[in-house]
């Protein structure tokens, strides 16, 4: 009993610890945030003289953050509805229809994943100029969902692929057709990993810079993340804006991992185990 | 018992419902993407359209008033014409500039540093030597812009390396505030004092290496003697001479005799180091006289107790007097690929008008590259002192330098400090880089 106890201190204290290094910058800048430039310079670790939200509002108004945000709500739930339809159907395809070469086309999808953005940041952003889509939207949007198809296409495999087969096949005999099976068995068996999935995915596309960057080439296109990281010029010295902005950014994704955690966890495990 | 056309209807529910949520999202985007586009490089032969600048300022608000100057300016002249400012996020400017000029896509004008950044990318950009006009003897600091003796962009502030220090750390060091030190060897004196009173004799932040740029441009003049300065800028560089090992030995010495605050490797020059200096907790830092880091943000924490001087002399037998190390800080250049090379130079030319570059050293504190300003309304010493050393000032030591030796220089400058490497190895390494 006294062993089960110790045992369950040293797998504690650990995990204690990397809570608190997680959980540490986010109040750091929380504690920024409330703090006066003068304040911050002066002492960047003393705890603010008092609470205020006027770097958040500072942030929020001055900046256009506002604007960021809808830019942002945008092309990630058109992003991340393209990637559900287009990955649940990927991954029907290739866990229960047999079709010639599926493994090699599931090769090449995985192949994909390993490809990092900067390599192919060039010819990418010389083909969405040629087809017109820099700066919009859809350009975006379909930026995100090529970026993030193969991983979604991977998890939606791993899920499918513990579909027993009978269960098609059961839905065959009565008469469904291809598109029949994945509406009315893969959709609704599949909904706990498409919500996680989801989630993923959206919060990649909330968190991305660098393809968004690319992308939306005007100011009045740009994402909220986008709108954040500009927040700060050459060496922009005032920090607890910068901390302010960056709270306005962080609160729908940490809302979302506080609502979702469990979600989350099941999409980032799925596929590792097999049965 | 539900009906066979009630199953259908489920069916087609489903499928509706199914196709609708990347549909609706799909439209809410294209009717965004029919909004007024902002298409780089889009500027009108003919006097109307757009021009697009790339920047990292604009979002700024002590630049705010120099952009609106700058652009009523050029709009007073072409009212036809819109003109955008993209303030781009400076950590990732040269990488989105970069694959910009890769694909021939993006703004009409970009703005650059001076030195190696745009060194490195002047085939993207039109030569303007034949354009400049009246700029060419308004304005300073053009060799930062110059490559192969071609001008491709044009200098709308200087950027030095001035010696800052904290007239109150020394006081209470017991120090002479309002003497600052000449030579190397007065520095050490007073930097065993500052170091005994407990504060940091220096502020430091070598965390992305750029330590060792201020150091050696910061250094230089009171160490390299004036032929041998001059011979480095043109490309004579001797990386096996004394005084350029003497650089490196201080720049180790001076962090093993502890004259830098802690963990200097794993602080960020900006804003960190810069932010200790402000809050009184060093006695000098190596600053700038643009963008940041300077006469006006240090001010503003320090008041009356912000001092400045020049570059210590280490050898006064070989260095009879040393001079701020200055050049071009930042400016503008027109991309290849900008449909009227005319209008973006019209524009480049208002960014860089006498009014608008006021503001920018008024407000932002940027000392600019137009000697017509008048400076002495500006009741900061410290700044008084920077404009009456800018006609003796020389260009800096480290931009000289091509990126990928200056990328060298300062990973094994973060090596010196840990003890890695020794001062031969080092000099050995950037010796066979810089050819």
């Amino acid at each position: 009993m006294r062993e089960r106890g110790f045992t369950r201190w040293i797998v504690a204290v650990p995990m204690c610890l990397l809570a608190l290094a997680t959980i540490y910058p986010m109040l750091f800048t929380l504690n920024v945030a409330m703090k006066s430039r003068r304040e911050y310079v002066l002492n960047q670790f003393s705890l603010a003289d008092h609470l205020t939200a006027a770097n958040v509002a500072d942030a929020w108004s001055s900046s256009g953050l506002g604007r960021y945000t809808l830019n942002s709500i945008v092309v990630t739930a058109g992003a991340v509805a393209l990637l559900l339809l287009l990955g649940s159907m990927a991954g029907y395809a290739f866990s229960q229809v047999t079709f010639r070469g599926r493994k090699w086309l599931f090769l090449v999808c995985l192949g994909a994943l390993m490809i990092p953005f900067q390599v192919i940041m060039v010819p990418f952003f010389r083909v969405l100029g040629q087809v017109h889509l820099l700066d919009t939207y859809p350009g975006l949007i379909l930026a995100y969902t090529g970026q993030f198809l193969p991983f979604t296409i991977f998890l939606m495999t791993s899920f499918y692929s513990r579909i027993p087969a009978e269960v098609v096949e059961a839905a065959r005999v009565d008469g469904s057709t291809t598109l029949g099976v994945y509406r009315r068995i893969m959709l609704p068996l599949g909904r706990p990993a498409l919500l996680s999935v989801g989630i993923l995915n959206a919060l990649f596309c909330w968190n991305d810079v660098l393809i968004s960057l690319l992308v939306m080439q005007s100011e009045q296109h740009r994402t909220l993340m986008v709108g954040v990281t500009a927040l700060r010029g050459q060496y922009s010295d005032n920090i607890p804006l910068f901390a302010g902005g960056v709270l306005v950014a962080a609160v729908p994704v940490i809302a979302i991992y506080l609502f979702f955690q469990r979600q989350i966890t099941d999409g980032v495990t799925a596929g590792s185990t097999k049965g | 018992m539900p009906s066979a056309s009630g199953h259908v209807w489920q069916f087609r529910r489903g499928w509706i419902a199914a196709a609708l949520v990347p549909a609706l999202a799909l439209v809410s985007a294209a009717c965004g993407a029919a909004a007024p586009q902002s298409q780089a490089g889009s500027g009108g032969s003919t006097g109307s359209g757009k021009l697009v600048v790339w920047d990292w300022h604009s979002g700024d608000a002590t630049t705010k008033d120099y952009y609106a100057k700058a652009k009523s300016d050029f709009q007073a002249k072409h009212p036809g014409v819109q003109v955008e400012f993209v303030a781009q996020p400076y950590d990732q400017y040269y990488t989105l500039l970069g694959t910009a000029i890769q694909a021939a896509k993006g703004p009409d004008i970009s703005m650059f540093n001076g030195g190696a950044q745009m060194r490195e990318r002047a085939t993207a950009l039109l030569p303007l030597d034949d354009k400049l006009g009246d700029l060419k003897d308004r304005l300073v600091g053009w060799d930062a812009f110059r490559k192969d003796k071609t001008t491709y962009a044009v200098p709308v502030t200087l950027q030095g390396f001035p010696f800052y220090y904290n007239k109150a750390v020394y006081k209470k060091a017991g120090l002479d505030p309002n003497k600052p030190p000449a030579t190397v060897t007065e520095l050490q004196t007073d930097c065993a004092a500052i170091k005994k009173s407990g504060n940091a004799c220096f502020n430091l932040g070598n965390k992305e290496g750029l330590g060792i740029e201020f150091f050696l441009s910061g250094f230089g003049p009171g160490v390299f003697s004036p032929a041998q300065y001059d011979d480095w800028l043109a490309g004579k560089r001797d990386w096996k001479s004394p005084e350029v090992k003497q650089i490196f030995e201080l720049w180790k010495k001076t962090n093993d005799d502890g004259w830098y605050n802690k963990g200097v490797n794993s602080t960020a020059m900006f804003n960190d180091q810069f932010t200790m200096f402000s809050g009184g907790k060093g006695g000098n830092v190596i600053g700038l006289i643009s963008d940041t880091a300077h006469w006006k943000s240090f001010d503003e924490f320090l008041g009356p107790d912000l001092g400045v001087y020049k570059a210590p002399i280490s050898d006064p037998a070989n260095v009879k007097s040393t001079f701020l190390p200055a050049e071009g800080g930042i400016g503008y250049g027109v991309m290849k690929w900008t449909k009227d090379p005319a209008l973006a130079m019209d524009l480049v030319k208002s960014l860089a008008s006498t009014d608008a570059e006021k503001l920018f050293f008024e407000k932002a504190g940027a000392i600019a590259a137009d000697k017509t300003i008048d400076t002495k309304a500006v009741d900061v010493p410290a700044a008084g002192e920077i404009v009456s050393w800018l006609p003796d000032s020389k260009p800096l030591l480290h931009t000289a330098l091509s990126a990928k030796t200056l990328d060298l220089m300062h990973r094994l400058s973060q090596q010196l400090i840990s003890g890695d490497v020794t001062v031969d190895q080092v000099l050995t390494q950037l010796a066979a880089s810089d050819k």
